[in-house]
């Protein structure tokens, strides 16, 4: 399976315009096969980083699906609605990922994805990408060891992330080394407290935590705040 | 076939070992499969920009072959190559890319040379456009029909020619994106360029750089020389 991640740069006068089309034209689309669908369209929370930047993962059963769809976009029976997406953006940015060996997500029933844009809830995310400056290997077994473990102990009132998905970019289809974290936000109140805590994870001070241990392999991460539209297929 | 394209910030120390790790590792093991070749490696030319920049480019058979060597550098025989490689740069920004329709082909994926012959290095202008919103279609239909023409036409201002002409592929880059493979033929061209205004009817309208202003108005060029080893020169 193979998730294709993919970061618009959106016109802000043609945001609701471009959502529209991803909710209406783009999901439907998808749908009438069964090798693709849209998993999440996510607004990154204004406040928190850019303006009008728009987060999608689209699932594939195999990188085949994948090569379809894109000839379908450029020069098929897509291109006159991706003519459209790309008229109402600046830029998009794509990479092409697979789950890491120890991610919750592996695989995805395709045919179990809602595509009638159904409303709900809408949640958060922190997607957290890490950029590590030693082996990118090294980098996913400390995220097993050190943050997964740990963060699966945490007992339920004091949890803040539910890791839901782990990525690594394939080969040539982004920046290597770069890793994904996809976290549910499960608690607000705890967010607000970590926004606002003026501890600092002093090395020194901290032997033996993620903190200080991660480190040692990476000084460059970036968190980004994604907030799920209501019609969002998985939230 | 599609192309993956990498730009690699090399560490400067390991320069020689990053380029061995390419012409000793990466290309003969491509050539054991039927999947993959190593196309181009390039240098970026000292003197023309960032420092410690090589360009990779490795054709495939298609998305499926595409996937089958990324998971062999994920977790196969080639993991201990890229965990290598993770040690000989600092990053590495790839793209998977397809030709434009009228782009020129490299002949056939099975003859693409896999053996370190080695050759007069050769210059090359890779220039990367980006389209304005909505404009991609138009600019490379544009490109096509009268850029590519005017590098064949007397009295060119450029003596160089488009060996590839490609686009990156939605999900695998950013997008829209062209980028233009072009071999000098002769450097003398290149240094007018570089120490001379451009001519003004160069920039008059109804000429190329005048109207493909309506198309896009931002792009890169990057002088990279060949590998004296690379398959393609």
């Amino acid at each position: 399976m193979l998730f294709m991640h993919e970061t618009h740069k959106v016109i802000g006068r043609q945001a609701a315009a471009f959502e529209a089309i991803y909710r209406s034209e783009w999901m439907e689309s998808l749908a009438k096969g069964e090798d693709a669908r849209l998993v999440w369209y996510l607004n990154h929370a204004m406040g928190s980083g850019p303006a009008y930047q728009v987060v999608t993962i689209t699932a594939f059963s195999d990188a085949a699906a994948w090569e379809t769809l894109a000839q379908r976009m450029l020069h098929g029976d897509l291109s006159e609605l991706h003519s459209r997406l790309d008229a109402s953006r600046y830029e998009v940015v794509g990479k092409l990922l697979t789950p890491v060996y120890w991610s919750a997500l592996q695989e995805l029933d395709l045919g179990a994805i809602p595509t009638d844009g159904r409303e709900h809830d809408l949640s958060v995310f922190m997607q957290d990408t890490g950029w590590p400056d030693a082996p990118l290997d090294e980098y996913i077994e400390l995220w097993d060891h050190d943050y997964w473990h740990f963060m699966r102990q945490i007992p339920p009132e004091r949890m803040l992330l539910d890791i839901q998905a782990c990525f690594q970019v394939s080969h040539g289809s982004g920046i290597r080394p770069e890793a994904i974290l996809m976290q549910k936000i499960v608690n607000f109140s705890t967010l607000g407290n970590l926004l606002t805590s003026v501890e600092v994870h002093d090395p020194t001070t901290w032997p033996g935590s993620y903190m200080a241990k991660g480190l040692e392999l990476r000084d460059q991460w970036e968190s980004k705040l994604l907030r799920t539209s209501s019609w969002s297929p998985l939230w | 076939m599609l192309f993956v394209h990498e730009v690699h910030k090399v560490v400067g120390k390991a320069a020689a070992q990053f380029e061995d790790a390419y012409r000793n590792r990466w290309m003969p093991t491509l050539a054991e499969g039927s999947d993959a070749r190593l196309v181009w490696y390039f240098d970026l030319a000292h003197g023309s920009g960032l420092a410690y920049r090589a360009v990779t480019v490795t054709a495939v058979r298609d998305a499926a072959a595409w996937y089958r060597l990324a998971e062999r550098v994920k977790s196969g025989d080639l993991q201990a190559w890229g965990r290598d490689l993770d040690g000989l740069q600092h990053d590495a920004v790839g793209r998977i890319m397809t030709p434009l329709e009228w782009s020129p082909t490299l002949g056939s994926f099975d003859d693409i040379p896999t053996d370190p012959a080695e050759h007069e290095p050769t210059m090359y202008m890779e220039d990367t456009m980006w389209p304005f919103p909505g404009k991609v279609r138009e600019y490379i239909e544009a490109a096509g029909n009268v850029y590519q023409k005017s590098l064949g036409a007397e009295g060119s201002q450029m003596q160089m020619h488009i060996e590839l002409a490609l686009q990156t592929m939605p999900g695998a880059g950013r997008y829209p994106e062209v980028t233009l493979m072009q071999k000098l033929s002769s450097l003398a061209p290149l240094i007018r360029l570089l120490t001379q205004d451009i001519p003004s009817e160069v920039l008059e309208p109804g000429s190329w750089m005048h109207e493909a202003l309506e198309l896009r108005d931002q792009w890169r060029s990057k002088l990279l020389r060949t590998a004296v080893w690379s398959p393609f020169q």
